[in-house]
Order: structure tokens, then C-alpha cells, then sequence
């Protein structure tokens, strides 16, 4: 039997490979009572994803990373939405101040916003007598919402856009109003479209919370550099490494999949 | 209005910190910028030469930047360059100074980043011509080199413009980030500003603005650029 992969397979076989290798010299590593820095790694691992050092309660690291990045892709998306739509509007004192809005927060540097963020928003807000708390991790949520909702319009924008003129002109001759064209022509299509940006978005969101560390919110970021102060300089390495390794075991898949759906979308342009 | 107080910005001193930030922020920002962008090209023409290992290395380079945290990145740098201990001597005073400083790890750091983001779009760009038109010029009697040369690569470079902006858009942006390696950029110098001044709130809303304005005046630049080369009916609305 002559085994001849294709191009494909052996690039893959590499990539497999290398992983392999990683995680198996770490595991032989670890077999071997490990080296010092590793197991300062691996006693700290438990801080580094729940923020205490048993494991439990979880009060931070990368588990508040992915909390909020969930928190800010659910504020974003429902912002998102709206400023999309907003962009979309036929009344262009609906669409400017949108795409004024969008270019701004677009524009500007995630960093910059949150810190931003951080000193506008009060600490405490009462309104129509309903007392809004704002916590840092409030704080960080929102500040890192803003820029991924105008992201989302753009998003949103786009998909629509991409629906060809040609269904808007054939829906409006079979007597349906904008809405209907919009809710029963538009959107589910444009929807199918939006899913791989959307996911993209999550992952560069996920990717940004480590700036929250600015906040002083207790998430993986602030933790590895507070730990790190405690470690001999020989192990800091290790640290980053390991934690580098979390993001990119988290977020690499969700931008795999996305490439996979935006691949399968791509056909159908009409 | 809202409080606000920038009667600070009447200063000289503050003034000068403000605008010494911008400068570095901007060479930041060129240096790697300009790396980025050859490592995304020969990253790119890597990967036209068909090689499975060296298209599985280049595949790795990109995600692994792409899919962690520049901030990590950047400081994972810093603290290795810095802890390689390579120091050289300050011709003016005669001191042993760090030869790997905050400056050089942000632009290293970035331009990894960058460069794998750019391979991305230089990829993406030579991808996308269409396989009629180099058929057609094969057919014509052009020989590889000049199939890329007058070709594919005119023909890509337009079509990547657009992705292009973005990447350089968000490495303009992702600049900031190495004010937390204390690299003294605009970013940094707010921090000592309102460090200064108790005004946080002003310093930051002045940095956004001065952040924004900067972003938006790069990506028209850009945006001018590709109006100026485009080819009707290429990388137009696709």
C-alpha cells in the first residue's frame, strides 16, 4: 500500500505534529517531576484560570476573561444591531449621526476607550429612580462592548448590503413594505452571512478582554503580572507562555470555525 | 459643559509631553508598519511557492499572532529581549544601557503581529485573481516570473488594498498598547499628564480624539491610494 497524502494532509500532518510534540516533551516534562519552571506553572495554573488558588470559588482569571467576553459580545450585539440598522435607515438623520458614531468608536483604540470608559462612567448613577452600580468589571464591559457593537454594524451593514439589489426590487413589485422585505427577505439571508463575523468579532473580543487588566479587574493579565512578582525572573517565560497557550487554545477554534462558515457561505451570492 | 476642564492644555509643558508622545507613537507606528508589511510579503510569496512544510510554518506564524492578545505578546517580548541582557554603552555617558529598550520590543512585538495580519491580506489578495485572467496570460507566452511580475502582483495589490487598511488601521491602533510596556507614547504621556493634573477624564477624552483623528486621517490616506490605482472592475464592491 503506497500512502501518497495530498498536499492538504501533509501540511496538516506538520501542524498536528508540531502540537504533538509540544504537548508531549511538557507531558515527559511533567512525567519527570518537571523541571522547576514548569511546576511554578503548573501551581499556579489553578489561580491563573479561577483567580483563587484551590481552583474554587472562581473570582477571576481567564474564567472572567471568557465572562466577559460573553457579557460584552451580548451588550455589543444588541447595540450592534441597532447602530446596523440605524446605518442602514433611508432618513439620513437617522443614517449620519450612525455612521458618525460607528467611524468614531471604529476608529478609536480599544485601550483608549475603555480608559475612557473607566473615568466616565460614574460610580454610581440614579436614574428614573433606579440606582446603577458601576463596578470596574462594569466598567471594562462596557468600555469593550462599544467598539465591538459599531464592529457589528459594520457587520451588519455589510451582510445586508451583499443580498442582491435584485430581491429588494421583486419583493417590492410583489406588494411587500419595507419591514416585510426587511423581516422576510433581507435578514434571513443577510443573517446566514453575518454568523462568520460575528464569531470573528468574539474572538477579537476575547482577545481584547486582557486589556481589561487596565481596570485592575482581577482577569488573567493582572493575575500573571501580580504572580509574576512573586516568581524568580528564570520562570517568567513560562508564565507567558502558558497563558499565550490559554488564548490561543480558546480563541483559534472559534476563528477555525468561522473561516469554515464563511467558506460554506460564500456560494450562494444570490 | 459636563465639568470639563482643559485650561492644563494652556500649558507649555503639557503641551510638549502631548506632542512628544504623538511623535513616538507615529515612529512606532511607521517602524513596524514598514516591517509588517515585508514580512506579510514574503510571508505571502512563501506560500505561492507551494511548499506544504513551509505553508504549515507560515500557517502557524499567522494564527499564533493572530489569535493571542498583542498586549501579551508585547510583553512577553519585553521581559525576554530585556532579560537577554544585551547591554551597550551610552556614548554620551559612558553608561551600560540596555540594548533591547521598551521601544525596540513594542516595534518587534508589533511588527510580528502585524506581519502575520498582513500575510493574511497579501494571501487573501493573490487568491482572489481571478484564474481566467492568468490562464488567459499563460496563454499569452508569459513565463512565471513574468505572470507575477506583471500580473498577478498589480493585479493582487489592488485587490488587497482594502484588507490592507485594516490591518494598518489596527496596528496604528494597537500602538497604544505599549504605553503598558512603558514605552513614552501618546498613550503614556496622558498617563503622566493627568498624573500631573488630576484631570483623568479630560486626558483620556483628548487622547481619543487625538487617537481617532489620526486613525481616520491614515485610513482616507489609504483610502485615496486605492481609488488612485484602482483597475475598473477589479477589487471595486467585491
Amino acid at each position: 500500500m503506497v500512502i501518497n497524502p495530498s498536499y492538504e494532509q501533509r501540511k496538516r500532518l506538520l501542524l498536528v505534529g508540531i502540537l504533538l510534540t509540544v504537548i508531549a516533551l511538557v507531558l515527559v516534562d511533567a512525567a519527570r517531576g518537571g523541571s522547576a519552571e514548569w511546576s511554578r506553572v503548573i501551581a499556579r495554573l489553578p489561580l491563573l484560570l479561577t483567580g483563587s488558588a484551590q481552583g474554587w470559588p472562581i473570582t477571576g482569571g481567564f474564567l472572567l476573561n471568557v465572562v466577559m467576553g460573553i457579557a460584552s459580545m451580548a451588550i455589543a450585539t444588541a447595540v450592534g444591531t441597532l447602530l446596523g440598522l440605524s446605518l442602514l435607515a433611508r432618513r439620513r438623520l437617522v443614517r449620519q449621526p450612525a455612521f458618525v458614531v460607528m467611524n468614531f468608536l471604529r476608529n478609536a483604540p480599544w485601550l483608549v476607550v475603555l480608559f475612557a470608559m473607566l473615568y466616565l462612567l460614574p460610580y454610581r448613577l440614579t436614574l428614573l429612580g433606579v440606582t446603577f452600580e458601576f463596578s470596574p468589571l462594569a466598567k471594562a464591559i462596557i468600555g469593550l462592548s462599544l467598539p465591538t457593537a459599531a464592529n457589528f454594524a459594520e457587520v451588519i451593514r455589510g451582510a445586508v448590503q451583499s443580498v442582491h439589489a435584485g430581491q429588494w426590487e421583486s419583493a417590492r413589485s410583489l406588494g411587500y413594505s419595507t419591514a416585510q422585505i426587511y423581516r422576510r427577505v433581507i435578514l434571513p439571508q443577510a443573517f446566514r452571512r453575518m454568523i462568520p463575523g460575528w464569531m470573528n468579532l468574539y474572538a477579537l473580543l476575547m482577545i481584547a478582554t486582557s486589556l481589561a487588566t487596565v481596570t485592575g479587574v482581577q482577569e488573567v493579565v493582572t493575575l500573571l503580572r501580580t504572580t509574576l512578582s512573586m516568581e524568580s525572573e528564570t520562570t517568567l517565560v513560562y508564565f507567558y507562555l502558558a497563558v499565550l497557550a490559554m488564548f490561543f487554545a480558546y480563541c483559534y477554534p472559534i476563528a477555525l470555525l468561522a473561516r469554515r462558515l464563511e467558506n460554506k457561505t460564500k456560494g450562494d451570492s444570490l | 459643559m459636563f465639568g470639563l476642564d482643559f485650561t492644563w492644555l494652556l500649558d507649555p509643558t503639557y503641551q510638549g509631553w502631548l506632542v512628544e508622545g504623538v511623535w513616538i507613537t507615529l515612529q512606532l507606528a511607521a517602524v513596524s508598519s514598514l516591517a509588517a508589511l515585508v514580512i506579510g510579503l514574503f510571508g505571502a510569496l512563501g506560500l505561492t511557492l507551494r511548499l506544504w512544510w513551509l505553508d504549515a510554518l507560515i500557517e502557524l506564524f499567522v494564527e499564533v499572532f493572530r489569535n493571542t492578545p498583542p498586549l501579551l505578546q508585547m510583553l512577553f517580548f519585553y521581559f525576554t529581549l530585556t532579560q537577554l541582557g544585551f547591554t551597550i554603552e551610552d556614548p554620551v555617558t559612558g553608561l551600560q544601557q540596555p540594548l533591547f529598550n521598551a521601544f525596540f520590543s513594542a516595534s518587534v512585538s508589533l511588527s510580528l503581529f502585524g506581519g502575520a495580519l498582513c500575510v493574511e491580506a497579501f494571501r487573501s489578495g493573490l487568491d482572489a485573481v481571478p484564474k481566467a485572467t492568468l490562464e488567459a496570460a499563460r496563454s499569452l507566452g508569459y513565463g512565471r516570473w513574468a505572470l507575477f511580475r506583471r500580473v498577478q502582483a498589480p493585479i493582487a495589490t489592488r485587490i488587497c488594498l482594502p484588507g490592507l487598511t485594516n490591518v494598518l488601521t489596527n496596528l496604528f491602533k494597537t500602538t497604544s498598547q505599549a504605553s503598558v510596556i512603558t514605552v513614552p507614547e501618546l498613550m503614556y504621556a496622558a498617563g503622566q499628564v493627568y498624573n500631573d493634573t488630576f484631570r483623568t477624564l479630560e486626558a483620556m477624552l483628548l487622547v481619543l480624539v487625538i487617537y481617532v483623528a489620526l486613525v481616520s486621517l491614515l485610513s482616507w490616506a489609504l483610502l485615496r491610494l486605492e481609488r488612485l490605482f484602482a483597475y475598473p472592475g477589479y477589487g471595486q464592491g467585491v
